[in-house]
């Protein structure tokens, strides 16, 4: 078998292993919560009968390893369950807010990068000079922000002074064809904004630091005596050596933003999964949060094995490794 | 030359790919946007004037209205689904879609005489048939959440003797059923939800059919939930609701909310406001403040199953070491008024008792009553949630009053369902929390005072208290049980079974710019009920 197709057979096996995981420790965590769906649902304005055919209902009462079993079978079989409280298919409950976190994120994922990479080839190019350290200072700043501050600061600026954005929400009402494609635009930038500020600072430090080191590698030195443009040697050969950890940093950051999503998604009043799982903790409703945890923990592991094979064409030593 | 030519005949291919690929993408997209539904009659030409946008904290969980779960749930189904009775605003029940309730002469027999007059929107009256089989439903299905089937216990079923008429058979005389029945069930469509094998699994989530002022048209699951008016609508003037439009929004934030708000996105917040953010939005021009009637209190639990507060000198000593009036003032902002430790509150007009009094704060008194007890260090745990502001900000002054009286108390703050699941135990020694509504006073202590009582927080089993509530539950005699009701609560008062601290009245806010809100007790009906926004309009 080649090289790179054992290497992709690897990191899909990997990943199978790291989704089973995940489904196995979300499956057990919720059963330690505190607290019964029952009582979340209902509260506590029923007796105990009441209590107890609920929760046979929803197949509470049965052993732990029976109840997973289930589950287990439940979910090969592409079945997500029913949401206890809502009464519809969990896979109906949750692509309906898929898409907007998948949005979110994957917006704020590109924007982190489109800004982040310029960010650190300035600051690695002027290295200890006054504008590496700005971009220092913005990075550090950025590490140290939380989602709910810069949230709630730029609707107040934004939205509320300027009236630039609207405050809260995906898209409007009653907007159709072309235009609502500009709405649900117009709607992302604030909460797109928050989420790409809170993890530019790390992505930019590291990109400047890995690219410093890059440029003065023996193959920049020799570009550099060979006569090549300094813009080349930056962009061409030392940054596309200093992007292989930061390729890295991305698959991780993303598992960030997923959970970040749940903060920016409830100051924004955005749609998504992560506004569909604070809610679904109030209620403990157990299907639906399992539902989510598992399209969370595939998307992730999906990003990061995309990001393992990226890697592997980068750089032809890890596939070999 | 065949090269060059060969070159260019590959940019040529390459940038038509492009072309088409984009042009692709273009369609893709125009396909996949959402496209304008068909004009709908009723709605039809809604503009900013006639379209109300509500704010709200909590998404809908479930549009199914025989299932309890979110506030928002209710605010939206109760624009479609008719109660039988309503609360005014001194607290007594009022008609809805029945005209006149009570019992047969052995108080065996509950009625509901309904008005002729709703229509579902698809046509079909709305009949007696409608009211028994949702009683009925409620009574065989027990669906979730439902706190209905809690007041059938005595319930035998419900009849349809006319179009027009409803009677309920009960096991025994029962007070509670009729206006427990009355004002916390929503009549649903028998045509419609029948065809339903499990009320517990049928979401409603489409194709809704309404006999209230709006129907929902549309969903933005998450995002927002938008109503159309419904013609003839009976309660409203000349049969047609002043609004084209109810849309409900979600901001889970409340900052987010009330910036919405100021900037004119939203019309009006429907959730209370936290009492700190009362005050800003009272000065904000353009925005008005309606104060709504709790219908609710907020209290402390002594649980009387642990020693020493089986003690009733202890349940005294600790009543008089809270500072009741600075707890109003400061945490509660002065939003509240005294329940003078009753749980027959003054919004109960009705049945309140004007000669009751609230526990002074005397912390020389408490030590008194310890000693008197034999009671020395004494040690107590207090529960309440987290995710009650409010009480949150008082919980300190409890401890801070109690240590002046020489009692210490530990506070424990939890997240909501640990909570649940210590009160559901009885673990605890002092319980804070709130009870939103408190609409019936006999079945309200029926539920907290009577030895299996769904909220029993107390965990008291006191068989004087137990017969007067029960005589009164039993009584169908209006005197007798208003007799009988206060008796029981100068027993709680006397006896400190249940440290009821404060009524807080509720704040809603809105845009200057609306009139015509028709305000009514608690967060439930508020400014949002269905008479109210039946009828506003803007200035």
């Amino acid at each position: 078998m080649p090289p790179l197709a054992w290497y992709a057979l690897r990191r899909v096996a990997h990943g199978l292993v790291t989704l089973w995981f995940a489904i196995t420790i979300t499956f057990l965590l919720l059963r330690l919560l505190p607290g019964d769906p029952a009582t979340a649902i209902a509260s506590t304005n029923m007796d105990a009968t009441m209590r107890q055919e609920l929760l046979t209902k929803y197949g509470l009462t049965e052993s732990l390893p029976i109840q997973y079993g289930k589950y287990l079978v439940q979910l090969v079989q592409g079945n997500l369950g029913t949401s206890f409280s809502q009464s519809e298919p969990v896979s109906t409950v949750l692509m309906a807010r898929l898409p907007w976190t998948l949005l979110l994120t994957g917006s704020a994922l590109v924007v982190t990068v489109a800004i982040g990479i310029p960010l650190g080839v300035v600051a690695a190019t002027h290295a200890k000079g006054a504008l590496d350290r700005i971009v220092q200072v913005v990075g550090v700043v950025g590490q140290s922000l939380f989602v709910p501050s810069v949230g709630i600061f730029l609707l107040y600026i934004l939205g509320l002074k300027l009236k630039w954005f609207p405050i809260g929400g995906a898209h409007d009402e009653n907007v159709y064809g072309i235009a609502w494609y500009l709405n649900v635009g117009w709607h992302l930038v604030l909460p797109c904004a928050s989420l790409a500020m809170v993890s530019l600072g790390s992505y930019v430090l590291i990109l400047r630091s890995t690219l410093i080191e890059s440029l003065g590698e023996d193959f920049c030195v020799l570009a550099r005596a060979k006569g090549t443009p300094e813009r080349i040697v930056v962009w061409k050969h030392g940054l596309r050596n200093a992007l292989l950890p930061t390729t890295t940093l991305l698959g991780l950051q993303l598992g960030f933003m997923v959970g970040g999503s749940v903060l920016t998604e409830t100051i924004y009043a955005y749609p998504g999964v992560g506004r569909a799982i604070y809610e679904s903790v109030i209620r403990l409703d157990f299907p639906v949060l399992q539902g989510a945890f598992v399209l969370l923990a595939a998307t992730v592991v999906a990003a990061n094995m995309i990001t393992d094979l990226a890697y592997g064409l980068l750089d032809p030593r890890v596939r070999t490794a | 030359m065949s090269t060059q030519r060969g070159a260019m005949n590959l940019m040529k291919a390459q940038r038509l790919i492009r072309v088409c690929v984009i042009g692709a993408v273009g369609a893709v997209l125009a396909a996949c946007a959402p496209s304008a539904p068909p004009t709908q009659s009723n709605a039809a030409g809604s503009s900013p004037s006639d379209t109300l946008t509500v704010a709200t904290t909590t998404d809908v969980v479930n549009l199914n209205p025989l299932l309890g779960n979110s506030r928002t749930d209710d605010w939206v189904t109760d624009l479609m689904y008719p109660r039988l009775l309503t609360v005014s605003a001194n607290g007594s029940k009022e008609p809805y879609l029945a005209t006149k309730w009570g019992y047969s002469a052995d108080g065996k027999t509950g009625f509901f005489d309904l008005r002729n007059d709703f229509t579902w929107s698809d046509g079909q009256k709305l009949t007696a048939t409608d009211v028994a089989y949702t009683i009925n439903t409620i009574k065989t299905q027990n669906p979730k959440g439902n706190v209905v089937s809690g007041f059938m216990s005595n319930l035998g079923k419900a009849t349809a003797v006319s179009p027009t008429r409803v009677e309920l058979q009960l096991n025994k005389p029962d007070s509670i059923v009729v206006p427990e029945i009355g004002f916390w069930m929503t009549v649903v469509p028998e045509h419609i939800f029948s065809k339903q094998a499990k009320i517990d699994d049928f979401a409603n989530a489409s194709d809704w059919v309404s006999a209230g002022p709006y129907r929902l048209s549309s969903i933005a699951k998450g995002q927002s939930y938008t109503l159309d008016r419904v013609e003839p609508y009976p309660m409203a003037p000349n049969g047609k609701p002043t609004l084209a439009k109810v849309v409900f929004k979600v901001y889970p934030d409340v900052n987010t909310e009330i910036l919405a708000l100021k900037k004119g996105d939203v019309d009006v917040i429907a959730n209370a406001l936290p009492p700190a953010q009362v005050k800003d939005l009272k000065a904000t021009s353009g925005i008005s403040v309606a104060e709504v009637p709790g219908l609710g209190f907020t209290h402390m639990t002594y649980n009387m199953k642990r020693k020493p507060m089986d003690n009733v000198l202890v349940r005294q000593a600790l009543a008089h070491a809270v500072d009741y009036n600075s707890i109003r003032a400061v945490a509660v902002q002065g939003q509240a008024v005294t329940a003078n430790n009753s749980p027959i509150t003054d919004s109960l007009k009705e049945f309140a008792d004007p000669t009751l009094k609230e526990y002074t704060f005397d912390p020389q008194k408490s030590k008194a009553l310890l000693a008197q007890a034999g009671v020395s260090n004494l040690k107590l745990t207090m529960i309440y949630s987290l995710q009650d502001p409010v009480i949150s900000a008082w919980s300190s002054m409890v401890k801070d009053s109690a240590a002046q009286a020489g009692i210490t108390i530990d506070l424990k703050g939890m997240d909501r369902n640990t909570y649940l699941a210590k009160t559901v135990a009885g673990d605890y020694d002092i319980y804070a929390g709130s009870f939103a509504i408190m609409d019936e006073p006999v079945s309200n202590m029926a539920l907290q005072y009577l030895p299996d009582g769904a909220i029993n927080y107390s965990q008291v089993n006191d068989p004087q208290l137990t017969s007067l509530i029960e005589q009164a539950q039993s009584t169908i005699d209006k005197g007798k049980q208003k007799s009988l009701v206060q008796q029981a609560a100068g027993y709680v008062n006397k006896n400190m079974i249940d440290n009821i601290m404060y009524v807080q009245n509720l704040n809603v806010a809105y845009s200057s710019k609306w009139d015509g809100f028709i305000t009514k007790p608690s967060e439930l009906l508020s400014i949002i009920d269905p008479a109210s926004l039946a009828n506003i309009h803007q200035k």
